[in-house]
This record gives structure tokens, C-alpha cells and sequence, in this order.
């Protein structure tokens, strides 16, 4: 029988575990990333060494953070969410036909 | 300006115009997308989403903000940049696979209800309203600086609202500006070389990031303030620590504790709300590729943050020195501080450029401008055209009635900004904010996240999200975000006014709570666990791919093969 | 795993030396030590929890990396032709004639079983020169042992493909009274061999489905190398080919299969894709090697049989899965999940009228670095002593709630849930010695669960 044929199909139960695992994964990045987005302002307000002290050149810390290192860490959550969402519907939905290699050409986006 | 820099502006427009006209895209099927390779298109829509989503805000507000408060400044490109993290874990893949239009489209039928996708019209009107102001705003002071002279019997500052509006409404109601991928894109890409090439110039300079931050923060921070003394500077005092003087490096110049918070979850919360950057998901073939698009604008728009943070930087170090030796720049400074804030990108560009680095950063500021109107206007006759008229008003609709509708609606909605964006022209507002143009973003931003993102996002991931929920739950946020708004602009002690013009921190959870309690007490729609399939599932996207594939084999031929393995 | 700990180590130095830099090296004045300490820590505690798929989260797809359906069939073939029998007693054999090889007898009463299935008014199974079986219309002058030489059939074999007959002439039928007008033949192929065909004809105009006969063929093509892999590792028997003969029972294959005949009229679409999930399944089964495989692989195995479930018992049987995503690239034994899902199906909700919900939790613990996976149903139960026999690992012949209830006449099943939860305990204990916990608990009425915990890897 030719796989080409049939149209792609999940049942209910299948996505419903998929839908859960990637839930999963969206909140715990997303409670990293709201520790970090406010852990920088918050930071500012309770420790005085992250805005008097100074990196070799004069940035303080906060500032620096502020400046690049936040966009940094948005790009690395944001790369490792979406790699693992990936991955995981993969494995998780449709299975053993060639759409199994859409998570490798995914894969070496990042 | 001279005629070199009037030159150079006309050029550089005249050669986006020719590239985005020559260089024609292919077309935007799911084929030809992966026909340009799965990793050029994403790359290519994740810069769309950018010509969208950067506006003068972006362009002219972030720089501006930092300029004026420092590190209070910087949480406006910090906000920016964060938005698109909470869009890629709830939003991107599941909005593209349910695979409507727009967020109206979206919430009218995952809750199957005619009158949630109203109330959602309503919203993103107001969304759409409130962010084509600033963009107004941002045109007429790029105008001011860039002409300085307006039509006979206006000012320079109405001519630029009036004219940048009008033009741009009339381009994108008869269609000369569909705002295909492509032309957002090389959009786009001009903002971003504009940027590039001053920040190389600035640091050819020789301007020393580091230094000039801890040289700027040695002193108080002190920005012009015109009284019944005139233009002066006046120190600006430190919201964290009272009665201290506030410095660029450090926070308290603009905010107070719960404001820096409020500012950047307001700003956090409200891209997923954003109509004109959610209706370019759908571009996208696949809800896999619209993740991806989603990390590479996270990534370019910390590029352009990070580039905007330090041109914001260095125009307060570099133009408080060049200002005694220029006199042009002293018209527009106090004490080597510039009087609008939203001119220290331009007046960096004259700095290193003359008058054809003016016109290279006013074409930038132009660009950003215009493809952002082009995008809101668009999705703003989209939803009038598509969701009220062909639905509700005249069901019957020729095609032809259908657009002149949405030309009709593009030029009303153009109209009330430009009238807005008159009224509330800059000087009649307080000057509390750091920058005007970032600060009426940040509304725009904060009625999208209070109203539409809640209720988006529950529908999305909670199968239990009813239409009566829904609609609570968009009236309870966006009333709750105009009624903060109106309570903020009265004096209600400082610390707490700041905050109440970013509401979300407390708008969205409360549009929340509305929601899922009346969600509990109605009944979901029958089809829930059928709308799961399509939302969560990956059967619409492996069919999608493998069809592309099929026929990308078909027509290629094996040479194409070969070069699709080796490509990964 | 050791070197698994390994890198979690190195990670942690190299965690602290970095806060170390970022605090203490380029910064002055160096941050307090204590606030030091408490970044330090709070940082390795992320790293530590977010190890699993920070490092080697379920990134790479490699370990899923599977063939089309074409090139598997490909691959898993190899080896003689008509093997003439299988395993003596193996309860297989009685699910699918065809499990013994292509011989006569096994062909005749598969064709039997297939023209109900199938929608056709005749058909025939061949091999290579003769006609094995010849069943429905036209029996009476298309018979068993005609040589195939000149027919449809013979030109299958030749071109080794499907070949669809709509004219009486094309079927090359001498009789005048032939009432078969049209033909679908489809060649059963081991590896990329043509062994044989079959064949479906029809009295009135238009051929049956030609996807649907094609479906059917992959499937029997499947049993006929099932045989030939009988005969080949008949002596390389072990408890992993006990297990992989156990999974294709017949009554389970006899229910999917008349639960596809029934879909195939009023719901075509759906019968193709059980169809399809049925060979995923079988194929799974077959080309399993080594002792362990990684959970994605074993989930798509338990998905595929459950959904095959569901479509026979509809709502009776509901599913719910939970799966961390850490746990898709842990490493599991091989075909271990799949009996105790089928446990609980067969022995937990078939006998219950109003349905039950078996769910299927698997977990990582990143600090004590425990794969957990837990099955549990909310069924009839196990009775006290059948429970206690089990968890002995006693044999537990006769064991009440072991019979299969629908009572078709199905062989006795007797000990299978024993068999298979002590093939499952021998199994780990040979990976891991005394470091896995296998639970069972379970009352009457009340449901049971199966809880496995067994090392990271």
C-alpha cells in the first residue's frame, strides 16, 4: 500500500498527550524566562552590587544584562523552547513514514 | 535640509521602491516556500514579521527613551524583545495550524460565536487605533527635523502627520502596498542597515560604549524642561531612592519600583495581541515553521534592540559634545541636550553623516513608519472589510463592495489617527514620560495584552474557554486598561500614575479571572475535542510537507534532491 | 548512566567556575560571598532540574529515524520462499493461515477469511506457478493447482506489481460462463521478491479497491516473512521472541481485522488508516533488535496498538497519556510497556460494560536520575490471590480474571498477564540488577496500577 495515499491522521488521545507535553514545556520556559525578564529590574532594587559594581570597562552588571545580555537569553530560551517543541511532536505525533526526518531539517536551524 | 540630503533621502526611497518591484518574490505558496529552502523561507518571513512589528517606536522611541532616562529607557527594548518569547510558547504554532486569518477570524470560530469575533473587531480596532497614533507622531517629528517647514497655514509637525498619513492611506487603499512578505522584509532589512551603518560609523567614531556609560553616569541626569524661565535643564529626581539625583546607569529615572515591573510585563504580554503581527503567522506553511520564523525574529530583534540601546547611548555622550561646535544642533539642544528626544537618532546620523547621513536615518525612521501603518491599515481594512461587512452589514457583498469597504475603512481609520495624532500632539503631554513615541506604543501594547492576549491564550491551551467567557473577558480587560488610563492621566501621587499607564499588571489577570470563571458557569462549544485535532495535532503540517516534497520531486528533478540532502 | 553523571559534574564545575568569573574576575568590587553562594547555588539547582533537556533533551531525531513504508518492506525481508510451517504450536498460526508460509491449505483458508473482508465475489491466492486457492464465484472452473502461467496472475508475477483487470477478456478466462468481470491482482512480495499474488474478482462492473487489496496484500506479504523469520531464528529463541510472538495474538488481530470489514463500508477513510497503524504495528514487532529502545519508539508502539483498541472498543476505552518531554529519549527495555497496556485493557476494562480509561504516566526524576513509567486502569482489578501469586512470580495458570471474555474460543491465555509481568521483572533485572522497582497494586473493583521505576539512561 502506498503511505502517499492516506491522509495524515492523529487520534484524539494522541494529540491530547502531545498537547500536554508541550503545555509542559511552554510553561517551564515560560516561568525561566519571567524569573529572568523581572529577576533584572528586581535585581536593580534589592542588591546594590549589580548596579555599583563594574565589569572591566564600566558597565555595571545591570546595565550590561539590559543592554545585551537579555536578548542573548531570550534567543537561547526561545531557541531551546521551540527545538524541544519540535522534537517532541515528532515523537510524539504521526510516526513511522518520512515525515520523521522534518524534525532533522528543523534541527539544524538552530 | 539641502538639496544633497533631500537627494539622498529621494534616492535611497526611490531605491527601496525599485528592489521591492524588481526583485519580485516568487510566490507565497507552501510549494515555492520550500522551494526557497525551509531555512530561507523562515528567514524571509521572520524578516516580515519585523518590517511589521519595528515601528518608529522601535526605530526612533527606543533610542529616545534610553536617551533620556538611562537604564529606565533600556526596559522599553528589553520589553520589545521579550514579546516574542511568550508568542513562540503559546501562540505561534497552534494560531498557524488552526489556520485562520486573523485574531477575530481565530476567536470567532475556535469558540464558534458571531459576537466574540465583535467584541475581537472592537479590540483590535482600538489595538490597531492606538498604535498607528505614535507612528503618526513619529512621522510629523521626523518631518519637523528633517523640513522644518509645514504647508502654508500649518506647522511643520501637522504637515508631517497629515501628509505621511494621507499617502500611506492612499497607497495601501488602491493596493500599490500590499504588504507581501517581500516588501516587508526589504523593509526591513533597510531599517536595519540604516542602524547598522550608524552604529559602524558611531564606533569608527571612536566612542567607547563602557566609558561613555559610567562618564554619563557620573553626574545627575538632567533633561530640558521649558518653563516660565525658558529652556533648562533640571536634574531628574530618583523614583527608587527619594530625594537622590537619578543617573543614566542606574534605575529610578523614569520609574518607580512597581512601575519598572508594570512597564515590562505590559510590554511582555501585549505583542501577542498585536493583530498586524499575528496575521503575518499565517504566511508561514507550517505551525513548525512558524516557530522557527518566531526564534529568528526573537533573534533579530535583539539585535536591533541591543543596537538601538547603544545608539541611545552614545547620542547622549557624542551629541552633548558636538553640540557647541554645530550650530544647527544648538537650535535644538539645552546645554548639549536635545529638547525632543526623538531626534537623537537623525541628529547622530547628521553627526557622522551631514546632511545625507540625515536623510539615511529619515529614510529609516520613514520606512519604519510607513511599513508599519501599511500593516496596521491592512489589518484594520481586513477585519472591517472582512469580519463586520462581508459578515454582518451586507452578507450579500460583491467582491467590489467588499473592497471599497475596506477602503473606506482604511481611510477612516487613517483619519482618526492622523486627527489623534494631532491633538495629542507632544508638547500638550506631560513630559513625565521618556519618550512620547515609545510611552503611546506602550498603550497600544497594553490594550493587546489585557484584552486580546488573555483570552488568546486561554482559548489556545484551555479547552474549557466558552464564548461568553471570551467576551467577559475582552470587555473586562479593555474597559479595565481605558479606565486605568483615564485614572493615570489625573494626578494620583506619583509612583502610582506611572503604573496605571501600563495596566496589564493588573488588567490581564483580572480579564483572566473573568473569563475562566464565566467560562465555568457556560458551556464550551460542542467541537472542542474536533478544533484540538487541528490545533495541537501535526497531521495538517506532515501532509503539508509531504506534499510539498512530493511535489518539489516532481518538478525539480533529482538535481534538486541532491542539493536539498546536502542542505540538511 | 555513568557518563551521563559525568557531564551533569563537569556542567556544575563548570557552572560555579563561570559564577565565579562573572562575580569575582571581571567585576569590581567582587560580589559578597554569601550572595555569591546563594547565585551559585540557585543557578545549579536550574541546572540540575533543567539537566535532562538541557543537555540532552530530546533534540537530535536520529533515534527515531525510520525508512518509508517501502523501504522498510524492503529491508525486513530476506530468505526462502515457501517455508512450509512455522513453530509447532505457537497460537499464531491459527490467527493467520498464512503465518505458516504460502501452502495450499493455509491459502485456502485465507481466502476465505478475506472474501468476507475484502467486498469482492472471488478470491485467489497464488504463488509463483500454481494457483493455491481459488474461493467464491467461479470455483467451479478456476481451481486450486491450475498453473498461473497465462493468466492475470502470471503477468503480476512477471511485472511485479498491481495489475487491474476491468474487461472479461483481461481476465483470459476460457469459460463462456465465467460471470467474474473484473479483477484487482496484487503480488505479495518478501524484501523485493514477488512470491506469489492475490487476487479479488468481481461479478458486476468496476474492480474493488485497488488501495484496499494492496493494503491487504502488505499485510499477508508480512505474515509470509513472519514465517520465514520463524524458521530462521528458531534456534536463536529467547524471551525477547516470546514476547514479539505474544504481541500478535490471534484474537486481537481477528477483532481489528473485523472491525476494519465493518469500517470499510461506512467509513473508508478511517479503514485505511487502521489498516496502516495495523502494519506499523506488526512491523514494530519485527524489527525491534537489542535489548532497549528509546521511549519515543515504544510510545509510538503503545499508541499504535491502543488506537487500534480504541477503534474496536469505541468509547468503552478511553486513553490518556502523560509524558514528560524528557522522558521521549530515556531508554527503556524493548517491548515492555506495550504488555502492560494490553493488561490492562484486556484484563482491567474489557470485562467492565461501562468502559474505563487506562492511562499510561511517564516521568524523569533529574535528582535521582529514575525513569518512572506507570500504567494504571481503572478496571475490574486483580483479585487478592491472583495479586499474590503475581507479585510472588509463582506460575498463575487459571487465574480468574485471565480468561478472555468475549469467549470466541480463543486458546487458553492462562498466565499471560503472569508471563508477561515476570518477563518484564527478568527482563530488568538483567539491565539493571537491583536497581528498578516494579509495583503492583490493585483491588477488586478498584482498579490497578503498574508502577516501574528503573535507572536514567
Amino acid at each position: 500500500m502506498d503511505p502517499d495515499d492516506v491522509d495524515e491522521h492523529d487520534t484524539p488521545a494522541e494529540v491530547d498527550a502531545a498537547f500536554r507535553t508541550l503545555r509542559r514545556v511552554a510553561i517551564t520556559h515560560f516561568l525561566l524566562f519571567l524569573a529572568v525578564v523581572t529577576g533584572v529590574p528586581a535585581l536593580s532594587l534589592t542588591l546594590g552590587w549589580w548596579s555599583d559594581a563594574r565589569i572591566e570597562g564600566g558597565l555595571s552588571p545591570g546595565f550590561a544584562m539590559a543592554a545585551f545580555g537579555l536578548y542573548a537569553f531570550f534567543l537561547v530560551v526561545g531557541l531551546a523552547a521551540a527545538t524541544l517543541s519540535n522534537a517532541v511532536e515528532s515523537r510524539m505525533l504521526g510516526g513511522d513514514h518520512p515525515g520523521a526526518d522534518g524534525a532533522d531539517r528543523h534541527e539544524d536551524q538552530q | 535640509m539641502n538639496a544633497a540630503g533631500a537627494g539622498t533621502l529621494a534616492i535611497v526611497i526611490a531605491i527601496i521602491a525599485v528592489i521591492t518591484l524588481l526583485v519580485r518574490p516568487r510566490g507565497t505558496s507552501t510549494v515555492d516556500f520550500y522551494l526557497a529552502g525551509q531555512r530561507v523561507g523562515v528567514a524571509t518571513n521572520a524578516l516580515a514579521i519585523c518590517g511589521d512589528y519595528f515601528s518608529a517606536a522601535s526605530f526612533l522611541g527606543v533610542a529616545a527613551a534610553v536617551y533620556v532616562s538611562g537604564l529606565d529607557g533600556v526596559w522599553y527594548a528589553v520589553g520589545f524583545a521579550a514579546g516574542f518569547v511568550p508568542v513562540l510558547l503559546f501562540v505561534a504554532a497552534p494560531l498557524r495550524r488552526f489556520g485562520e486569518f486573523s485574531i477575530p477570524d481565530f476567536l470567532g470560530r475556535r469558540l464558534g460565536s458571531e459576537r466574540v469575533r465583535l467584541v475581537a473587531v472592537a479590540v483590535v480596532q482600538l489595538v490597531i487605533l492606538s498604535y498607528l497614533v505614535p507612528q503618526a507622531v513619529g512621522s510629523g517629528m521626523t518631518w519637523q527635523l528633517l523640513v522644518g517647514r509645514g504647508l502654508p497655514g500649518i506647522s511643520a509637525y501637522a504637515t508631517g502627520v497629515v501628509v505621511s498619513t494621507a499617502v500611506i492611506a492612499v497607497l495601501v487603499a488602491f493596493g500599490g502596498m500590499r504588504g507581501t512578505t517581500w516588501t516587508q522584509a526589504v523593509q526591513f532589512l533597510v531599517l536595519l542597515a540604516a542602524l547598522v551603518w550608524l552604529a559602524g560609523a558611531v564606533l569608527a567614531g571612536g566612542f567607547g560604549y563602557a566609558g561613555a556609560v559610567s562618564h554619563l553616569s557620573s553626574e545627575p541626569l538632567a533633561n530640558p524642561v521649558h518653563d516660565s524661565a525658558g529652556w533648562h535643564l533640571q536634574p531628574e529626581e530618583n523614583r527608587l531612592e527619594p530625594g537622590a539625583d537619578a543617573t543614566f546607569g542606574e534605575p529610578g529615572a523614569a520609574y518607580g519600583p512597581l512601575a519598572q515591573f508594570a512597564l515590562i510585563l505590559t510590554l511582555v504580554m501585549g505583542t501577542a495581541g498585536l493583530p498586524h503581527v499575528m496575521n503575518r503567522y499565517f504566511t508561514s506553511p507550517t505551525g513548525t515553521a512558524a516557530r522557527m520564523t518566531t526564534v529568528w525574529v526573537i533573534g533579530l530583534a535583539g539585535l536591533f534592540y541591543a543596537l538601538a540601546v547603544m545608539l541611545g547611548t552614545a547620542s547622549r555622550d557624542v551629541i552633548a559634545r558636538a553640540a557647541p561646535d554645530r550650530p544647527w544642533l544648538q537650535e535644538l539642544t539645552v546645554d548639549g541636550v536635545l529638547r525632543v528626544p526623538e531626534h537623537a537618532l537623525p541628529v547622530l546620523g547628521r553627526i557622522y553623516g551631514g546632511d545625507q547621513g540625515l536623510a539615511v536615518i529619515a529614510a529609516g525612521a520613514l520606512v519604519a513608519v510607513m511599513s508599519t501603518i501599511a500593516g496596521l491599515l491592512l489589518a484594520a481594512a481586513a477585519s472591517w472589510g472582512h469580519d463586520v461587512y462581508e459578515r454582518h452589514i451586507n452578507p450579500g457583498a460583491t467582491q467590489k463592495q467588499a473592497v471599497w469597504a475596506g477602503r473606506a475603512s482604511t481611510a477612516v481609520v487613517a483619519v482618526a489617527a492622523a486627527v489623534l495624532a494631532l491633538v495629542l500632539r507632544p508638547e500638550n503631554l506631560s513630559s513625565t514620560v521618556p519618550s512620547i513615541v515609545a510611552a503611546m506604543v506602550t498603550w497600544a501594547f497594553a490594550v493587546a495584552g489585557s484584552a486580546l492576549t488573555p483570552v488568546f491564550i486561554l482559548a489556545i491551551w484551555w479547552r474549557g474557554t466558552t464564548a461568553a467567557g471570551a467576551v467577559a473577558g475582552m470587555a473586562t480587560g479593555g474597559l479595565s486598561t481605558v479606565a486605568m488610563f483615564v485614572v493615570g492621566a489625573l494626578p494620583v501621587g506619583p509612583g502610582l500614575d506611572d503604573m496605571l499607564v501600563t495596566p496589564t499588571l493588573v488588567a490581564a489577570p483580572l480579564a483572566t479571572a473573568v473569563c475562566v470563571l464565566v467560562s465555568r458557569r457556560t458551556a464550551p462549544p460542542p467541537d472542542v475535542e474536533q478544533q484540538w485535532l487541528t490545533l495541537h495535532g501535526t497531521a495538517g503540517d506532515r501532509q503539508a510537507e509531504r506534499l510539498a516534497r512530493l511535489t518539489i520531486a516532481n518538478t525539480a528533478g533529482p538535481r534538486r534532491r541532491g542539493g536539498r540532502r546536502a542542505g540538511g | 548512566m555513568r557518563a551521563g553523571s559525568g557531564v551533569l559534574a563537569g556542567a556544575l564545575v563548570a557552572t560555579w567556575a563561570l559564577v565565579y568569573l562573572v562575580t569575582q574576575v571581571i567585576v569590581s568590587p567582587p560580589l559578597a560571598v554569601g550572595t555569591t553562594v546563594v547565585a551559585g547555588t540557585v543557578v545549579s539547582v536550574l541546572l540540575v532540574v533543567g539537566y535532562p533537556s538541557a543537555l540532552r533533551g530530546p533534540r537530535a531525531a536520529t533515534g527515531l529515524r525510520r525508512g518509508a513504508r517501502e523501504s522498510a518492506r524492503a529491508e525486513a525481508g530476506h530468505g526462502g520462499t515457501r517455508s512450509g510451517r512455522a513453530g509447532a504450536g505457537l497460537p499464531v498460526r491459527r490467527s493467520m493461515p498464512l503465518r505458516s508460509g504460502l501452502t495450499a491449505d493455509a491459502a485456502r483458508r485465507t481466502a476465505e477469511l478475506l472474501l468476507p473482508l475484502l467486498g469482492g465475489d472471488a478470491v485467489a491466492i497464488t504463488d509463483r506457478e500454481t494457483v493455491l486457492a481459488f474461493v467464491g464465484a467461479g470455483d467451479d472452473h478456476h481451481r486450486a493447482g491450475a498453473t498461473v502461467a497465462s493468466t492475470l496472475a502470471g503477468r503480476v508475477i512477471a511485472k511485479g506489481r498491481t495489475v487491474v483487470g476491468g474487461t472479461p477478456r483481461a481476465l483470459a478466462c476460457a469459460d463462456p460462463g465465467c460471470r467474474l468481470r473484473s479483477a484487482v491482482v496484487v503480488p505479495l512480495t518478501v524484501g523485493t521478491r514477488v512470491v506469489g499474488t492475490v487476487g479479488v474478482f468481481r461479478a458486476g462492473t468496476g474492480p474493488v479497491p485497488r488501495d484496499q487489496v494492496e493494503d491487504m496484500a502488505a499485510i499477508l506479504s508480512l505474515h509470509v516473512e513472519l514465517a520465514e523469520l520463524d524458521r530462521e531464528r528458531k534456534l536463536a529463541a529467547d524471551a525477547r521472541l516470546d514476547a514479539l510472538r505474544a504481541q500478535i495474538n490471534p484474537h486481537f488481530l481477528f477483532n481489528v481485522l473485523n472491525t476494519i470489514a465493518s469500517k470499510s463500508r461506512t467509513d473508508p477513510d478511517e479503514a485505511r488508516q487502521l489498516l496502516l497503524r495495523l502494519s506499523d504495528f506488526f512491523r514494530y514487532a519485527v524489527r525491534q533488535e537489542g535489548q532497549v529502545a528509546e521511549f519515543a519508539q515504544e510510545y509510538f508502539f503503545v499508541r499504535t496498538y491502543l488506537s487500534l483498541e480504541q477503534a474496536r472498543f469505541g468509547d468503552r476505552l478511553r486513553v490518556r497519556y502523560d509524558i514528560d518531554p524528557q522522558v521521549l529519549t530515556a531508554h527503556v527495555p524493548v517491548l515492555m510497556i506495550q504488555p502492560l497496556v494490553e493488561n490492562a485493557v484486556k484484563h482491567g476494562l474489557a470485562d467492565k460494560v461501562e468502559g474505563g480509561t487506562v492511562t499510561l504516566r511517564a516521568r524523569v526524576d533529574p535528582l535521582t536520575r529514575t525513569t518512572s513509567i506507570r500504567v494504571t486502569d481503572d478496571g475490574v482489578g486483580i483479585p487478592a490471590d491472583v495479586l499474590e501469586r503475581l507479585t510472588n512470580g509463582s506460575p498463575a495458570a487459571g487465574e480468574p480474571g485471565d480468561d478472555w471474555p468475549s469467549g470466541d474460543g480463543g486458546p487458553g491465555r492462562s498466565g499471560r498477564s503472569g508471563v508477561g509481568l515476570r518477563n518484564i521483572s527478568l527482563r530488568l533485572a538483567t539491565l539493571f540488577g537491583e536497581r528498578f522497582a516494579l509495583d503492583i497494586q490493585s483491588s477488586p473493583g478498584g482498579g490497578t496500577v503498574v508502577d516501574i521505576r528503573m535507572p536514567l539512561r
